[in-house]
């Protein structure tokens, strides 16, 4: 009788102290499946027309260690990487690295490792008919270069409260726009443009701005 | 009877001038080759009569078909291949994304040991005697190799001997040329590295990607605008080819005949001499 209750006794000792380190095993390899996650990062890049500027754009996110799997679609303009998950990065900061690369981020999107998906909302300019004020219709010059420099005009533009319509030419170098009076005016459309790096007919883009440009964006500056 | 013989000399005397100018001959388009399965040209070289292209946009190393633009043969594990150059049967690759040159030799690859740290290289020529030049396109400079021994011209800026972001060289008859991209010009050096020469400013240049230069001519390029750009080899512009170009990134001249590569039309433009 005495030796069954030992033998019991071992038994649902050995028993429970196997279970505990099983569940501890897969409580561990839980936290390490959650350590070594990854999330996904997918951004829409507009402007991506020189190639040798957006092989940089790939390469200055290298910058980032533990970044894997980064590819951009030139013909889609679709950048995406994997990043762990514990140095998790938010779109703005994202973002803003493919800003400062000189890049236009219209729409961003990132796949958590535990499934949740983030986005940021792209820019949504005004309709006409919700105009508060009179429609303006006006043309300025702004100064730029490429395709990538008719994103980041035409994106800063629709980015101002009360613009409705924002179109580059970077043959003419005439931007073509529309904006609500009441909420706006071209004085603050300009400047937020010369903010970019982009000299517009009534503001001048700061030295460390336009000097911040990729290189195919460097337009020739107007001597004073 | 003698004004008769003063005026047939004189007639003779222009025909044989409208003659001589008539001789002048300009490059024209003899054929458009479209590129088979969506290949994005950087850069090309003939090895013997093969035309190896550099598909920067999707890794690789395509042998095409120069008259169909059809692909004999894909080599893929580049990380972004830009302008690559042949000598003594090899494939010369600046790998743009890991920042090395790369031999490649039937299908065995090796590394170009160079003396200095590459950011970017973007393209590469070997001279006929084995002297190397590297454009490293992030570092705004070139690493010119000469007797064994490294040397680094430029630095980034404007003036004459500075560069931003070099994009393709060639190194001929003891001059190295330099597709000097974003200041949009080319820039010539002896091969200490002295700059010599500046062709192109006042011709509208924008984005000025790949060169080719031969005994008579320099070859440019002209990557935004769609143009070539052809001078003689004191700067004077020659030609300007405008039409049907679509992003052209590089060019060469092998057997008499323009090849002249478009990254966003994805075709090969020939041209003859005419």
């Amino acid at each position: 009788m005495k030796n069954l209750i030992i033998i019991l006794f071992v038994t649902v000792f050995s028993y429970t102290g196997l279970y505990a380190q099983e569940t501890n095993d897969t409580d561990q390899t839980e936290i390490t499946d959650k350590k070594s996650g990854k999330d996904e990062y997918s951004i829409q890049v507009d402007g991506l027309g020189c190639p040798f500027c957006a092989y940089g754009l790939e390469k200055k996110f290298k910058d980032f260690k533990g970044i894997k799997n980064v590819n951009i679609e030139m013909e889609t303009g679709m950048f995406t990487f994997t990043y762990p998950a514990d140095k998790a990065l938010s779109v703005e900061v994202v973002e803003n690295k493919v800003e400062e690369a000189g890049y236009t981020a219209v729409n961003t999107t990132i796949v958590r490792s535990d499934g949740s998906v983030e986005k940021n909302t792209a820019v949504v300019s005004l309709l006409a008919e919700d105009a508060e004020g009179a429609v303006i219709s006006k043309a300025i010059q702004v100064w730029g270069n490429c395709g990538m420099c008719e994103a980041r005009i035409e994106k800063t533009s629709k980015e101002i409260e009360g613009v409705i319509s924002a179109d580059w030419d970077k043959n003419t170098k005439i931007l073509m726009l529309e904006y609500d009076s009441e909420q706006t005016d071209s004085s603050v459309i300009e400047a937020a443009i010369a903010k970019s790096g982009h000299d517009t007919e009534n503001a001048k883009a700061d030295e460390s701005n336009y000097n911040n440009l990729p290189a195919c964006c460097l337009y020739e500056r107007k001597q004073e | 009877m003698k004004n008769t013989i003063y005026s047939f000399s004189l007639l003779i005397f222009l025909f044989i001038v409208a003659c001589d100018e008539q001789k002048v001959s300009k490059w024209q388009e003899v054929e458009k080759v479209e590129l088979a399965e969506k290949i994005a040209p950087i850069g090309l070289v003939f090895q013997n009569d093969r035309l190896w292209l550099a598909d920067g946009d999707n890794n690789r190393l395509v042998e095409v078909n120069e008259n169909s633009g059809e692909i004999i043969q894909s080599l893929g594990n580049f990380e972004r291949p830009m302008h690559i150059a042949s000598f003594n049967n090899k494939l010369f690759i600046p790998e743009y994304g890991n920042d090395k040159i790369t031999i490649l030799e039937n299908t065995s690859r090796d590394s170009l040991e160079v003396g200095l740290a590459l950011d970017a290289p973007a393209g590469i020529h070997i001279s006929e005697s084995g002297d190397i030049a590297i454009a490293d396109f992030y570092n705004h400079q070139i690493l010119l190799k000469k007797n064994d021994k490294w040397i680094s011209v430029g630095k980034k800026g404007k003036a004459d001997g500075e560069f931003h972001y070099p994009t393709d060289v060639q190194i001929i008859n003891n001059k190295l040329f330099v597709a000097d991209a974003y200041n949009n010009q080319v820039q010539v050096f002896d091969l200490k590295g002295n700059h010599l020469q500046t062709i192109g400013k006042e011709t509208g240049l924008n984005a000025a990607t790949g060169i080719y230069v031969d005994d008579h001519s320099l070859y440019v390029t002209d990557f935004e605008n769609d143009r070539v750009l052809i001078f003689d080899l004191e700067g004077k512009l020659k030609q300007i080819i405008s039409e049907n170009l679509d992003k052209p990134t590089d060019l060469i001249i092998h057997k008499n005949q323009l090849y002249v590569i478009n990254y966003k039309g994805k075709f090969i433009n020939k041209y003859k001499l005419q």
